[in-house]
């Protein structure tokens, strides 16, 4: 059996309707910052339960419009979770700031215990990651920021409609970043993301900064960068997004049936799942022995398992740049332990069946 | 869409010339999976690159970033001066601010092309880089501007964001410089059905960089060399600019044509419309006039049922984001004076010679002729 990743053939297999709306929209010649985007944006940020979204890009500018907009210059430093992919740290790179890591605890998210000793003077954002569908503990992590008068960019780029204690990721920051980039699990064809926030100036000054700074065709009011979530996406996200909360539950489903069949398996270790998060699995991830082999393994018997990610963050060849940056034996052991299996919303319960024999029969010693 | 019996631009007649060819391409591209990166964007990188005679091409998300990423691969960073005119749009000095650098203004030649004479007495010690705009597809001087460049030891960088297809002694716009820039938004003469574009370079290695440079500076799926940006063009778009590259030809010499025809149609003694030097050939991605009670005649060419444009009214220097810079009214009085009379009339393939014909004469009558 052949268990792929990328399931992105079978999503837009049967799309007609999307089809006939695309070559209605070619027709108007509305591509840039045109009607569907409005649309798009204004169920999005219902979908979130804010009161603006603002479409750009990619998941990297809305993380760095964000910043912009929370006012972060060149040699400011921004915290952020150690154990994140790359466009986190390069959002507050483009922009001349400086990336300050927090280690991560296992549910994959920045450990904010660790965060107000990671302040200082020259602190001016911080950045949870909600990495993989989890949610960093913002119940916690508000409270410090408020404390120090620091403002919060979500990068909830991986965690559409995951929630703690019934709220939703991105509503609880200054504001929300998220990505519709096509492996995601609200998706587009193309780069894109999308900025929510309940703030009417923020929402009004990203606008201004996506667009070269435009206050009207004539006039540029501030800099700004040509960040753009471009119209025609907007379509198919509008023809997408109805579909949002039943991805996110059947991606629930699927790892539920992956925690009972691979919880009993001795090598295999279950991230904490705690009750009151809504963890939303763009990424199914656990811990394993011989992660290595246990790729291999499954690679060869046609599963597309994943790590995410074997080399850190922090301690990647681009960092260098910013000088000494600690040490965090958390993420260090993670990018030797994890691994991913495909948990998205086309897998059927066969494949799902055959990873966790696939991985029962490594650890038993099966051949 | 617009209601205007001469709208100034018809993108919805170029889709419908085209749609028969373009739609099965798009539906391959989507049936593929592959949206981000891929061998649809290798094939137009190819493509671009054997239009332009120019072997090292990068897509990527805009022109505005193709300059961002052209800038920062020839070097240029915080403290670095770059010449460029305050006639073009906004993102040509946006680019230059946002590498930290200091757009050095000079002004403007009867043609709206920077002036090389300026350029050459805007030189510094701290001089990176001369940014020509090719505006609206007119070609900018670049024997002069290239002899300047090479006797100073500055690097120049083409924003050719509106002159894909120009030529200068029978060179392609941008690739006289270090760098050139290129625009694919859908309202150029090669147009993809959002926002693109792509760069070239003298360079195979700068060329190299910037393909880091625009996803993350990944080496690969986990090695990360240097912090970039995220700045890739669309697979689906790729597919889109592969095949209107095709017809690119055919549409700058319709639009040439237009040209050729509002010229002869135009009075001269009211409507000044800069010749074209013998050296040059415009792809004219915009045909801009220059004429007395501008904005009187915009609102006698609505009337009539004729859009209209203005590139641009308000010059770079004088906006409120560039207060910064500490530039005022008299600035630069070529470039202030041209923004009050320029006027960019309908030029597209899609127009009928009887309707150039009629904006011309719309516009003759409006002075009395």
């Amino acid at each position: 059996m052949k268990v792929r990743y990328s399931y992105l053939a079978q999503q837009f297999a049967d799309c007609d309707d999307l089809w006939l709306q695309l070559k209605e929209f070619v027709k108007t010649g509305d591509f840039t910052l045109g009607t569907p985007l409005t649309e798009f944006e204004n169920k999005f940020a219902n979908l979130i339960g804010t009161k603006y979204a603002v479409g750009v890009n990619s998941g990297t500018d809305a993380i760095k419009l964000s910043l912009v907009a929370a006012g972060v210059k060149a040699g400011d430093e921004v915290i952020t979770a150690a154990n994140t992919f790359v466009a986190t740290v390069g959002a507050i790179a483009e922009i001349g700031a400086i990336p300050k890591f927090v280690d991560c605890n296992d549910t994959f998210c920045m450990n904010v215990d660790l965060v107000e000793a990671a302040i200082n003077e020259k602190t001016t954002a911080i950045v949870p990651v909600h990495f993989t569908g989890y949610m960093t503990d913002m119940r916690k992590l508000i409270p410090i920021a408020e404390r120090h008068n620091l403002p919060v960019v979500e990068d909830a780029c991986q965690s559409i409609l995951g929630e703690i204690e019934g709220r939703k990721a991105g509503t609880w920051g200054m504001t929300g970043a998220f990505s519709l980039h096509p492996l995601k699990n609200l998706n587009v064809w193309s780069d894109g993301g999308l900025i929510v926030t309940d703030d009417s100036k923020v929402a009004e000054h990203l606008r201004l900064i996506r667009n070269h700074g435009l206050v009207n065709r004539d006039e540029v009011q501030i800099l700004g960068y040509n960040s753009r979530l471009d119209t025609l996406q907007a379509v198919v996200g509008n023809w997408l997004i109805p579909q949002t909360e039943d991805i996110a539950l059947k991606r629930i489903k699927n790892a539920a049936k992956y925690d009972a069949g691979l919880r009993v398996i001795p090598g295999v270790e279950i991230p904490p799942r705690p009750a009151d998060f809504k963890i939303v699995y763009h990424l199914y991830m656990v811990f394993a022995e011989k992660r290595d082999e246990l790729l291999s393994y499954c690679q060869a018997r046609g599963i597309e398992a994943k790590v995410h990610y074997p080399v850190p963050i922090y301690r990647q060849e681009a960092l260098k740049a910013f000088g000494p940056i600690g040490e965090y034996p958390v993420t260090d052991r993670h990018a030797r332990s994890v691994i991913s299996f495909p948990c998205d919303q086309h897998l059927t319960d066969e494949e799902v069946k055959y990873v966790i024999s696939t991985v029962a029969d490594f650890y038993a010693g099966v051949k | 869409m617009s209601d205007l019996k001469i709208p100034y631009v018809n993108l919805g007649a170029q889709w419908e010339s085209e749609k028969s060819e373009l739609m099965p391409i798009i539906e391959s591209v989507l049936a593929s999976g592959n949206y981000v990166g891929g061998e649809v964007v290798d094939q137009f990188e190819i493509a671009i690159s054997k239009f332009l005679g120019s072997p090292f091409c990068v897509a990527v998300n805009s022109c505005t970033d193709a300059l961002v990423l052209g800038l920062a691969a020839l070097g240029v960073r915080r403290g670095d001066e770059v010449i460029t005119p305050p006639n073009s749009f906004i993102a040509s000095t946006a680019a230059i601010v946002h590498l930290g650098a200091t757009p050095v203004f000079v002004d403007v030649l009867p043609n709206q092309s920077i002036d090389p004479n300026l350029v050459e007495k805007a030189i510094t010690k701290k001089t990176k880089a001369i940014m020509p705009v090719h505006l609206g597809g007119r070609m900018v001087d670049m024997d002069q501007i290239s002899q300047i460049a090479e006797s100073y030891g500055v690097a120049v960088i083409e924003d050719a964001a509106q002159s894909i297809g120009s030529t200068f002694n029978g060179k392609l716009s941008g690739t006289f410089g270090d760098v050139g820039c290129f625009s694919a938004h859908p309202l150029k003469n090669l147009n993809a059905l959002g926002d693109g574009g792509f760069v070239c370079f003298k360079s195979q290695e700068m060329a190299g960089e910037v393909k880091k440079l625009r996803s993350h500076g990944l080496i690969d799926r986990n090695t990360v060399e240097m912090f970039g940006y995220v700045s890739r063009l669309d697979a689906i778009q790729a597919a889109v600019l592969t095949f209107r590259l095709t017809r690119l030809e055919a549409t700058i010499k319709s639009r040439r044509a237009n040209a050729e025809l509002y010229r002869s149609l135009l009075n001269p003694d009211f409507v000044f419309v800069p010749d074209d030097d013998l050296r040059e050939k415009n792809s004219y991605h915009t045909f801009v006039v220059q004429v007395d009670r501008r904005d009187e005649l915009i609102a006698h060419l609505l009337s009539c049922g004729i859009g209209t444009a203005i590139h641009y009214p308000i010059p770079i220097h004088l906006q409120p984001a560039a207060k910064f810079l500490g530039f005022g009214e008299g600035s630069f009085p070529v470039t202030e004076k041209q923004a009050k009379r320029i006027l960019t009339l309908p030029i597209n393939q899609h127009l009928k010679e009887q309707e150039i014909e009629t904006i011309a004469q719309t516009v003759n009558s409006f002075y009395g002729r």
